[in-house]
């Protein structure tokens, strides 16, 4: 379903991403994991469109997506989970979710979509009106989850879910991208935190100074040393 | 005129400057750029009023239309411009300086550099006053504060009600992100200059009621409307009508209790304490950010 | 910068001494002399506001208050109460310098002031002055002031002669003003004040005390050079003061010229000037506005570095076509005056210089691509750790609602090199920024060397011994690589001249091994020569404690394990690192001590091997359940 391709990506004048190849297919979650710095979300950003990527391809459901602009990525069918959230903080949590399905074809299922997020996350719907930034920082994460559902993706980007945010919210966190799993979407999960990422991915990437270093089932990767190696340096 | 006639007239006056300093401040806010030729184009929607008024004799009010779309179009070329060159928000300033200084020169060879004013004829507002209770107020200064609220709160609806006006909120606090939503900054940037312009041309008309025009105008008007977005907030729409009538009714009662010399320093000691104590404005808004 | 430099000075100097007697002698009509004052007139306003924003990047539209209150003091010390016309020529400069001195306080000590902040804010200045100078009768009144010719001494001939040798003199000192700057530190602070103020600051320039000279300079040459202007007006008004030809033009002429030159804003004078004095002749006098201010647009967008800087590319074929167009009309005769010649001549000469071409620097370009950084040989040698340096004490800084440092305490030895590690977001790059002072603690102590930090502005703990480099590098743009290091040797711990600096400068480059690139400008150099750039920096400032923000950040294993062989040779002269790192591999190997934060807080600290096997580090990296599986 999504297929980057030898992609080298430059954060401004600095090569952050060397020839790096990652493949998604339906209904899987896949795992990008390594050290900060290694270019984790360099990547993400580079498949939403935000930044350019200078060699390579980016294949998405057989649309050439490398070029493409970053607002009409999403028309495709990739939404995003930014890392630390990057909600609409003066706008409220309904606003925000509404935002969600801006693009051309989500907006007619707005209604629709607005209901499957609220079930999803009761919470959200009690705190509709609120401002999104005067939640806390579990209730954001939902709510940037929810607002990436909105655009009805078929591949979810999320980057660093995990992020400052308390081990039992963490769990919470990670229920639900299970059950976007379930629901049919894609996820392609960027995080720091190795361990939980490993346990609900079916493969991953491991990713060193801009390097894919190492991939397989995630099953395998989590039980290997190398790991430890990798990310630790001992 | 007692000092609270003064001080009331002065704050009513100060309207007209809101709605010169609203467009600028929006386009400032959301699109980063400082557009003076903003200036420019409300030169120019003064002097079509006065000039379409004069020649055709239609109620000066209803010509604004024209100037209004006018200035849409120069103010959507000028930002597509912008945009094509990727101009940086100081070259923004630089620029649209130059444009400034070529408008009022155009204007004045034009117009030619007399004061220019609306025959009674034409413009009958000049000549009317309104009483409000005890006290009596210009016509055309009245007309300006309507426009004003009807302005200031239209746009704070469509900033807040409509799904393209929160869609534009949201453009304002993250630009990326709401590109990666698929909000296409070109477009909206494009549409809120061009708005700009017109509300430009809004601002012009209302001048062109109450006072005589000449080329040189933009430059007295420069430091108010300047003093009135930075104490407004960069981008805050109601603080901005807020800020109008702080400043006005603050030069009113200067003018009044000290001496006339005495306002612009006034409003300059008060922008620079804002910029010490709250640089992001006196009004906290959640429209702005 | 050679003596050329010098030579092109003296020859201005002397050929403005000459003219006068040229005009005598060759019974030129006295519109010469005009013509000449004018484009002087121009050269000290444009010059004067060049030193302010061209060389500090402050950029400023109230040129005109300056102008303004040099022509009103000779008015009114002069023109209305008799004061001799030298005394009110002083006063009037003073009085301006005070008031660029009111500016510069005011809007240099604002935190949240930028460059466009302080644009708009001096677009107010002249208006305000305007209007407190038409209501005040004292001053105007909206009547105008009569300024009446002064006495001159005889042996000048005419009030023409006089008032040329007058501004000839306040023009060449104006350009003698810049051109000192431009060969001392004084200039060289304001430039690298203009590429990047807060990393000068770090680097020990006190930038808050060269702006203010800087703008009381652009104040006193422009309240000079108005006042004698005054002289020449006859009578002086509000509206033809404080208007938009004296701010708009020194714009566009120091624009035009070049800001990066001393004799930028004098070409810019020359070129509006001719040009502004042909159209008037013409009678397009209406829209000598409207030229400049496409003229000015057209900078911006397509050649905003100016005449000067394109002039240096090609000067044989700019300075030849000149001369050719200029002699050609000259012995053809057939077509206008010579300042018709001239105005021709400056144009085509013009085009010549911004005619698309190759770019400087090009014979560098194609060099980098294929050169390697030297590559250093790895020397252990063991350093002492000795007395403490760098205290922390429960240091914390809130941003918001945010805590990013939650009380951290720490000491950096001399002799040490400490790892700084943690996950995203643990607060590393806070603590670098409180102990350089690029941030005060919202709470907790910070010591040097028993010196309290806290408060202490940046460029006095550069003094002290602090220096750091930032993760994305942060040079001066529009200096060379050996100029980059020699502003920190000016201003470092153990300050030099210009010339002394220069020289020492390449010492810290052969460090690093950039001193084959030291003529490059950093633009021109690739990732890792600019990181490289940042520690040879940061080292000639001679710091005792040296912070290093990711300084390994998108480099290949190559230039990694090259960086990490520099990192020893600094730590071996005798500096205490703190590095801030990702890529633990490197960490290991280098660092005699490890501090990890995780939450803004010290979650482990000690020998590098141990900390990395604690169970509390391992979960903070991987997850709990990574911990398990790793047993």
């Amino acid at each position: 379903m999504l297929e980057v391709s030898d992609a080298d990506v430059y954060y401004g004048d600095a090569q952050a991403l060397w020839d790096v190849s990652v493949r998604v297919e339906e209904a899987e979650v896949v795992s990008i994991v390594g050290s900060n710095g290694a270019g984790k979300s360099t990547l993400v950003a580079a498949i939403m469109g935000i930044i350019p990527t200078r060699r390579g391809r980016i294949v998405f459901d057989g649309n050439d997506i490398t070029e493409m602009a970053g607002h009409r990525v999403c028309r495709c069918g990739v939404a995003i989970v930014p890392e630390g959230r990057r909600l609409f903080p003066g706008l409220t949590v309904a606003d925000n979710l509404d935002l969600g399905a801006f693009n051309v074809a989500a907006r007619p299922h707005r209604a629709e979509s607005v209901e499957r997020v609220f079930a999803l996350f009761p919470r959200l719907a009690q705190r509709a009106t609120q401002l999104a930034g005067s939640l806390s920082g579990g209730e954001q994460q939902m709510l940037a989850i929810g607002r990436a559902l909105m655009a009805r993706p078929r591949l979810l980007l999320m980057d660093e879910p995990s992020l400052g945010l308390a081990p039992v919210i963490v769990d919470e966190v990670f229920e639900v991208v299970e059950a976007v799993r379930d629901a049919g979407v894609s996820v392609l999960l960027v995080e720091q935190n190795v361990a939980r990422a490993l346990e609900i991915s079916s493969r991953a990437y491991l990713l060193s100074e801009g390097r894919i270093v190492m991939e397989g089932k995630a099953s395998e990767m989590a039980a290997d040393p190398e790991i430890r190696r990798a990310v630790l340096g001992v | 005129m007692s000092q609270l006639q003064a001080t009331i007239f002065g704050a009513l006056s100060g309207s007209l400057f809101a709605v010169m300093a609203l467009g600028l401040s929006v386009v400032w806010g959301f699109l980063k750029i400082i557009n003076l030729a903003h200036f420019g184009m409300i030169l120019i929607g003064a002097y079509l009023t006065f000039e379409l008024a004069s020649t055709t004799g239609i109620d000066p009010i209803i010509t604004v239309v024209i100037g209004a779309i006018a200035m849409f179009l120069f103010g959507a070329i000028v930002q597509a411009g912008f945009e094509r060159w990727r101009v940086s928000e100081f070259n923004s300033l630089l620029i649209s300086y130059g444009l400034l200084i070529i408008t009022v020169q155009v204007v004045s060879n034009v117009w030619t550099a007399d004061f220019q004013r609306m025959d009674s004829s034409v413009n009958p507002y000049a000549a009317q006053s309104l009483a409000l209770g005890p006290l009596r107020f210009p016509l055309p200064t009245l007309i300006a504060a309507g426009f004003a609220v009807i302005l200031v709160v239209g746009a704070k609806l469509i900033l807040e009600r409509t799904y393209s006006g929160r869609a534009l909120q949201a453009f304002g606090q993250d630009r990326d992100i709401a590109g990666a939503f698929g909000i296409d900054h070109t477009k909206l940037g494009i549409l809120l200059a061009g708005a700009a312009g017109a509300t430009a041309a809004i601002g012009g008309m209302l001048h062109s009621l109450g006072e005589s025009l000449h080329p040189d105008a933009p430059f007295e008007w420069v430091g108010r409307v300047f003093a009135i977005v930075i104490l407004g907030g960069i981008g805050n729409v109601t603080g901005t009508l807020y800020a109008g009538l702080l400043v006005g009714g603050i030069s009113g009662l200067t003018a009044a209790v000290w001496s006339p010399s005495a306002s612009p320093f006034v409003v300059f000691s008060m922008v620079v304490l804002a910029l010490v104590f709250r640089p992001t404005g006196l009004f906290p808004s959640k429209t702005g950010h | 910068m050679s003596d050329r430099g010098w030579i092109g000075l003296l020859l201005v100097a002397v050929g403005l001494a000459a003219v006068p007697a040229l005009v005598g002698i060759f019974d030129f009509n006295s519109f010469y002399l005009v013509f000449l004052s004018g484009i002087l007139f121009w050269t000290a306003q444009s010059t004067s506001w060049n030193i302010l924003s061209g060389y500090s990047g402050y950029f400023s539209f109230g040129q005109g208050a300056f102008y303004g209150v040099g022509v009103y003091s000779m008015a009114v010390f002069f023109g209305r109460h008799g004061v001799d016309w030298l005394a009110a020529t002083v006063i009037g400069g003073l009085l301006s310098m005070l008031l660029a001195l009111a500016i510069g306080t005011i809007a240099f000590r604002l935190r949240s002031l930028r460059g466009e902040i302080f644009a708009l804010l001096t677009l107010a200045v002249p208006f305000i002055l305007a209007a407190v100078v038409r209501l005040s009768d004292t001053i105007d009144g909206g009547q105008g002031i009569v300024v009446p010719v002064p006495e001159y001494p005889e042996f000048l001939g005419s009030f023409q002669t006089f008032f040329f040798v007058v501004s000839a003199v306040v023009g060449v000192l104006s350009l003698a003003v810049a051109f000192v700057m431009e060969r001392t530190r004084y200039g060289w602070a304001l430039f690298a004040i203009r590429d990047d103020e807060a990393v000068a600051e770090g680097l020990g320039v006190p930038t808050f005390k060269h702006k203010m000279i800087s703008i009381a300079a652009n104040g006193l040459i422009g309240g000079v050079s108005g006042a004698v202007l005054a002289l020449n007006l006859g009578f002086v008004s509000v509206e033809g003061t404080f208007n938009l030809r004296v701010p708009l033009f020194v714009i566009v002429m120091s624009v035009l010229g070049g800001r990066n030159h001393w004799a930028g804003p004098m070409i810019g004078a020359v070129y509006i000037h001719t040009l502004q004095n042909r159209l008037a002749d013409s009678g397009f006098d209406g829209w000598s506005l409207i030229v400049l201010g496409v003229i000015l647009v057209l900078l911006v967008l397509l050649a905003p570095e100016g005449l000067m800087a394109r002039f240096g590319r090609r000067p044989w074929a700019v300075g030849g076509v000149f001369a050719a167009t200029l002699i050609g009309l000259g012995s053809w005769g057939g077509w206008g005056q010579p300042v018709d010649w001239l105005a021709v001549a400056l144009g085509t000469a013009a085009l010549v210089a911004f005619l698309p071409g190759r770019r400087g620097g090009e014979v560098a370009a194609g060099r980098r691509a294929h050169h390697a950084p030297e590559i250093f040989e790895e020397l252990p040698s063991p350093v002492e750790v000795g007395r403490p340096l760098v205290i922390a004490d429960e240091a914390a800084k809130d941003f918001g609602g945010v805590h990013a440092l939650r009380g951290v305490s720490a000491t950096i030895s001399q002799g040490e090199l400490v790892g700084l590690v943690g996950p995203n977001g643990s607060g590393k790059t806070t603590l670098v920024n409180l102990i350089s002072g690029a941030l005060p603690p919202t709470s907790g102590t910070l010591t040097l060397d028993g010196n309290d930090l806290v408060g202490m502005p940046q460029h006095r703990i550069a003094h002290l011994g602090i220096a750091r480099t930032y993760q994305i590098p942060r040079p001066f743009h529009s200096l060379t690589v050996r100029d980059n290091v020699a502003i920190a040797i000016m201003f470092g711990r153990d300050p030099h001249g210009l010339e002394v600096a220069r020289d020492a400068a390449d010492e810290f480059l052969s460090l690093v091994g950039l001193d084959h690139l030291s003529d490059q400008l950093p633009g021109q150099v690739n990732l890792h020569e600019r990181q490289l750039l940042e520690m040879a920096r940061a080292m000639a400032t001679r710091p005792i404690v040296l912070l290093l923000d990711e300084a390994l950040a998108g480099l290949n294993p190559v230039e990694v394990d090259n960086a990490v062989a520099v990192v020893r040779r600094i730590h071996e002269s005798g500096v205490a690192i703190v590095f801030v790192e990702h890529v633990l591999r490197v960490v290991n190997q280098l660092a005699t001590r490890i501090v990890v934060l995780d939450q803004g807080e010290v979650l482990a600290e000690g020998e590098p091997d141990l900390v990395m096997s604690d169970p509390a580090v391992i979960t903070a990296y991987l997850g709990k359940e990574g911990h398990a599986r790793s047993q």
